[in-house]
């Protein structure tokens, strides 16, 4: 009974980390950047959600989609904002790019976060669920939407990988990860992937931020703790390795699940905290992850 | 050393602590003097970071891990053993504890490149973030632990013990930038094969700095527990706090230890003075701490010292 | 020379070998230098020289074979402790601090490495400035490197590396990025050395650079030693050739091609700097419509780069015009759309995916059948890749990696295509293939065809002309004929 409600709830858990966690990849393979401020933008979208049914008295489904809008808006002032003005910028050393823009964007998450709390007030919020109702499988009950939740995250993910390796533009992404001179050398401007890639990633974080607001509801409390198993993930399974991200983000959420159940919720991001420090020890480049520059 | 002594720049920063140390004999207003004794504290950690970044070039992303080691481990001894143990056991124990926990956090950094080292730092933070909150009953949790123990309770005192202290280590730090051991430090950070060929043993050097860094932040910490009495999560060992040493040093002109000292000092007297605001205060100096790294990364001494060059 | 033979040698290589993973960079490397005598290392790129260099440096560590300083084993000790016993390596690029002034530069090659050296002494500063005014930078030593001309930078590099007094001083790339004039001057200092009794090796991609500097001189290939000897030894040698110009030159004759045409590739005074190093230098020549022009030189002469500048990817000085119409305005993807298509030296293939994703990517603007046609086009042109269609481009040998690229960047429909260097490190039965498929080329489409080669016998039979490119400059242009009574003896 105990074992199949942890498998379910770490079901959902995980799928709902792989998501966030495998926009945060790609924006790493592709754009070489840690985006900081990824637990700011689910966060947004999810209030975004939450005030258009509640101060707006929209629909649900309206509400998500204004919801999932908010998160790309949110991603592409990140990347015009924290990060596309570094990356240009002349008057700074491009070996120390890297940290202005890991800076950059930690503070344009935190603007994010306390515009949140100003606006909103710190208390949690949840959005409503597009789903109602429970269900009972083998003995377990559990709300639909937490299935709901699974079910739309491996779709996600799911579009995205048949995007990424079936379709022509996909694939030219695919090809900027590889070799980003390679892929101006064939006349694609790349400037349109890194567009193309923050879209993405926009619409993958709004939906993972809605999808959590749904399940377990968010404040601007959140935003910190939700960076941080992002990139835990994404380091664990190898930072720009999408398949890495996947496994990692199951990894974690069953740790975590099976710790919460098993000995206490307090304790729930310990273990896989100290699986992350011996993998950084052991093997950095994470369980899959490219070899180190 | 001698063009050094006889720089403006330094006796204008002589006229400046001069000034500085008589302040409590002019103002005995509790809230300045309290708000400086910690702007001091920060310039610290802020110079601390410097010297490891600008001069090593390591990320240190998580300066509170060091700082928040050095300050929980005074805080925890003091709270347990007093009065048998003096405070200031246990704020060397907190200095001491901190260079431990930079000599760890050194090992990973001396084999990894790239932002690897910079996230090791981040998830230290985060892991002690989760053991003090974990392990409430030692630490005190999210609520945060009393120490029996302060410094003084005039604030005058306090005063001078921070600006004191901020002087001696400013000294200290800047000499050592500036000395041939800077000189390697800096060679090595930007070019570590180059700096090995010239025949520097670059990891031992590298190891130094986190030592010299460590022990600065956690002293630091250490003596701003005792200083507020309390110590939490919140004030040190956030990843909002560590931000803001890394504004303070970027602020100030990266590389210059003495800019992150006036970096500091004028963000801790910003946060202040935007403190009526409410909760827009930490929106609107992350906003300015923004602009700063997108329009001004060389900071306010980094740009000085161009026109300078200049004129 | 005779006592020289008879000195024990300062360096002693022997069976020096450095593997990274599968691949052998060095293999069973063998040479000495004595004291007081200069020893070229030459190898074209890939050759394994800066490997060789870099361990004897310590800064790779050696996976077999000895390195001996004066009798000592240093091999596989850390970069820093063989510094401290006397080798001195001058880096090709140049990296001072530019806070510092020069002389605080020299000064941090005098410091000792020890922990405790907090303070330095009157002595330090005193030897700092006998250091630079042994190097030419007596009068620059309170500036700072910003302010600096890029010889002056070369100097303070040479300075660092010998302000110790090393008994060997490693020299990487000598000349690179100098003017000239300049290369006399460092010719100068180099033989400074030499008489001060130091153990010298030099290594470069050319001998001729090096020729007037070096007692010996030693040529690389693929990791081995091909050939050992004089320069003018080494210069005549069979293999050598063969490596460098492919072999005896054969005499081709070409029909006159027919006159004006209307969409060229002018290139008029192009001049590129990477940081002060001059890579480029006043560089003029046209590609007309249908064209095949070869241009010819030795690794570093500036072929890559005047591509690089020609596809929009480095800044330069000058004009570029295509049909007319200016390069400068336009993205560097949008260069290679508008029909200037490189195919670069390093290929820059995507890895990951397969051969038939290659190709599709190289026709990302065509239409679905027109990509199609082009591809079956090109499998005919290059058969070997229709057979490995579905095949991980990573995994293809190095001609067909070699095909592939170029079947990619024929996939773009260029007006002008531009190959760099396709014959590196390929057999020479590969090298049939290509030349075929090249013909083919020639006979079937009227793509303008640019190519930059070190392998003359390569290069020439197609071209209708010849450019000679050496140091960043152009020293010589002609149809192929007459290459070999004007520009070949210089070449080498």
């Amino acid at each position: 009974m105990r074992f199949w409600q942890i498998l379910i709830d770490g079901f959902a858990i995980s799928a709902l980390y792989a998501l966030g966690a495998t926009g945060f990849t790609l924006i790493f393979g592709v754009s070489g950047v840690l985006n900081l401020a990824h637990g700011a933008i689910m966060v947004g979208a999810a209030v975004a959600a939450f005030a258009a049914t509640a101060e707006f008295h929209l629909d649900p489904y309206t509400s998500a989609l204004i919801g999932v809008a908010t998160g790309l808006v949110l991603a592409y002032a990140t990347y015009y904002i924290a990060v596309r003005p570094i990356q240009r910028s002349r008057a700074i050393a491009e070996a120390e790019k890297e940290i202005f823009i890991l800076t950059s964007t930690l503070l344009w998450g935190i603007i994010i976060q306390e515009a949140i709390a100003y606006l909103f007030t710190n208390n949690a919020k949840t959005v409503v669920p597009l789903v109602e109702g429970v269900i009972t499988v083998l003995g377990v009950r559990t709300p639909a939407n937490e299935y709901f939740t699974a079910f739309v995250c491996w779709i996600a993910i799911g579009l995205l990988w048949l995007v990424v390796n079936k379709t022509r533009r996909g694939k030219a992404v695919r090809a900027a990860s590889m070799n980003p001179r390679g892929v101006t050398m064939v006349g694609i401007e790349l400037s349109t992937i890194h567009l193309a890639v923050w879209t993405v990633y926009g619409l993958l974080a709004g939906i993972a931020g809605i999808l959590l607001g749904m399940f377990l509801g968010v404040s601007s409390y959140s935003v910190g703790p939700l960076t941080a198993s992002a990139f835990s993930i994404v380091v664990l399974g190898g930072l720009g390795s999408v398949s890495g991200s996947l496994a990692a983000a199951f990894v974690v959420g069953y740790l975590e699940t099976l710790t919460a159940y098993l000995i206490s919720p307090a304790y729930r991001t310990i273990p896989s905290l100290l699986l992350l420090v011996i993998v950084m020890y052991v093997r950095p480049s994470g369980l899959f992850g490219r070899r180190t520059a | 050393m001698k063009r050094l002594l006889h720089s403006r720049g330094f006796v204008v920063a002589l006229v400046v602590l001069v000034l500085g140390a008589c302040l409590p004999l002019v103002s005995s207003s509790g809230y300045i003097l309290g708000l400086l004794t910690v702007a001091f504290y920060t310039a610290v950690f802020a110079m601390a970071w410097d010297l490891l970044f600008g001069f090593a070039g390591e990320v240190n992303f998580g300066p509170t891990f060091l700082i928040g080691v050095g300050a929980y481990t005074a805080g925890i001894l003091d709270a347990r053993f007093a009065p048998e143990i003096s405070i200031w056991i246990c704020v060397i124990a907190g200095a001491a504890a901190a260079v431990v926990g930079g000599v760890v956090l050194a090992l990973p950094a001396l084999r990894v490149r790239g932002p690897y080292f910079g996230l090791t730092t981040l998830v230290a933070v985060l892991m002690l973030q989760n053991f003090v909150v974990v392990f409430a009953d030692l630490t005190g949790g999210e609520i945060g632990l009393s120490v029996p123990d302060v410094l003084s309770v005039k604030a005058s005192v306090n005063y001078w013990i921070a600006f004191g202290f901020m002087t001696i280590s400013g000294a200290i730090l800047f000499g050592l930038s500036r000395s041939p051991i800077g000189l390697v430090l800096q060679a090595s950070g930007q070019d570590p094969v180059q700096a090995g060929a010239l025949g520097f043993n670059v990891a031992k050097h590298k190891l130094a700095a986190f030592i010299v860094s460590a022990f600065f932040s956690g002293l630091a910490g250490s003596l701003m527990t005792f200083y507020m009495g309390t110590l939490s999560v919140g004030t040190f060992v956030d990843l909002a706090v560590g931000v803001q040493i890394i504004i303070a040093a970027v602020l100030g002109g990266r590389r210059t230890v003495i800019g992150a000292a006036i970096g500091a000092i004028f963000l801790i007297g910003a946060g202040e003075l935007l403190r009526p605001l409410g909760e827009l205060a930490t929106l609107i100096v992350s906003v300015f701490a923004l602009a700063v790294i997108l329009f001004f990364p060389e900071g306010f001494l980094g740009m000085l010292r161009g026109r300078m060059r200049r004129a | 020379m005779a006592e020289l033979a008879t000195i024990a040698p300062m360096l002693e290589v022997s069976k020096l070998t450095k593997r990274f993973g599968g691949l052998v960079a060095v293999k069973d490397l063998s040479f000495s230098i004595r004291p007081g005598e200069i020893l070229g290392l030459i190898g074209p790129n890939g050759s394994g020289k800066s490997t060789a260099m870099k361990s004897i440096m310590g800064v790779e560590r050696p996976t077999s074979g000895s390195v001996r300083l004066d009798g000592e084993e240093i091999a596989g000790l850390p970069s820093h402790k063989i510094a401290r016993l006397g080798i001195g390596l001058v880096f090709q690029h140049s990296r001072p601090l530019n806070r510092q002034t020069v002389l605080e530069n020299i000064k941090v090659a005098l410091i000792p490495d020890r922990l405790t050296q907090v303070f330095a002494g009157r002595e330090l500063d005193d030897r700092a400035r006998e250091v630079a005014t042994r190097v030419g930078l007596a009068h620059v030593v309170d500036r700072r490197p910003p302010t600096l001309p890029f010889a002056d930078l070369r100097r303070l590099e040479l300075a660092k590396a010998v302000a110790r007094h090393p008994r060997v001083v490693l020299v990487d790339e000598p000349f690179a990025g100098l003017t000239a004039s300049e290369v006399a001057t460092f010719s100068e200092l180099i033989h400074g050395f030499r008489a001060e009794g130091r153990a010298v090796l030099l290594v470069d991609h050319n001998v001729k650079s090096v020729s007037a500097l070096v007692d010996r001189v030693l040529a690389m290939y693929l990791g081995e030693r091909i050939a050992e000897g004089s320069a003018a030894e080494v210069m005549a040698n069979e293999t050598v050739r063969r490596v460098y110009l492919g072999g005896a030159l054969a005499r081709v004759a070409r029909a006159q091609t027919a006159g004006d045409r209307p969409c060229a590739l002018e290139v008029d005074r192009v001049s590129v700097r990477y940081g002060k190093a001059l890579a480029l230098d006043d560089v003029s020549l046209t590609v007309g419509e249908g064209e095949f022009v070869s241009l010819v030189g030795l690794n570093g002469a500036g072929k890559t780069t005047l591509f690089n500048a020609i596809s929009g990817l480095v800044p330069y000085s000058g004009s570029l015009r295509f049909c007319g119409e200016a390069l400068a305005s336009k993205t560097a993807a949008a260069i290679a759309r508008g029909g200037v298509v490189q195919c670069p030296e390093t290929r820059e293939l995507f890895g990951d995916m397969s051969v038939r994703e290659n190709l599709d990517l190289g026709g990302y603007a065509l239409s679905d059948a027109e990509r199609e046609e082009r591809c079956t086009w090109l499998f005919d042109l290059f058969p070997i890749l229709r057979d490995r269609q579905a095949q991980i481009a990573r995994t293809l040998s190095g001609g067909e990696q070699q095909m592939l690229a170029i079947a990619r960047a024929l996939m773009m429909k260029p007006k002008l295509l531009m190959l760099d260097e396709p014959t590196l490190g390929l057999a020479p039965v590969i090298l049939e293939t290509l030349s075929k498929a090249l013909e083919k080329l020639r006979a079937t489409t009227s793509i303008s065809v640019l190519l930059a080669e070190q392998n003359v016998t390569f290069a020439l039979p197609h071209a209708d002309r010849v450019y000679v490119i050496d140091h960043a400059r152009l020293v010589w242009e002609g149809p192929p004929d007459r290459f070999e009574s004007e520009a070949a003896a210089a070449y080498l």
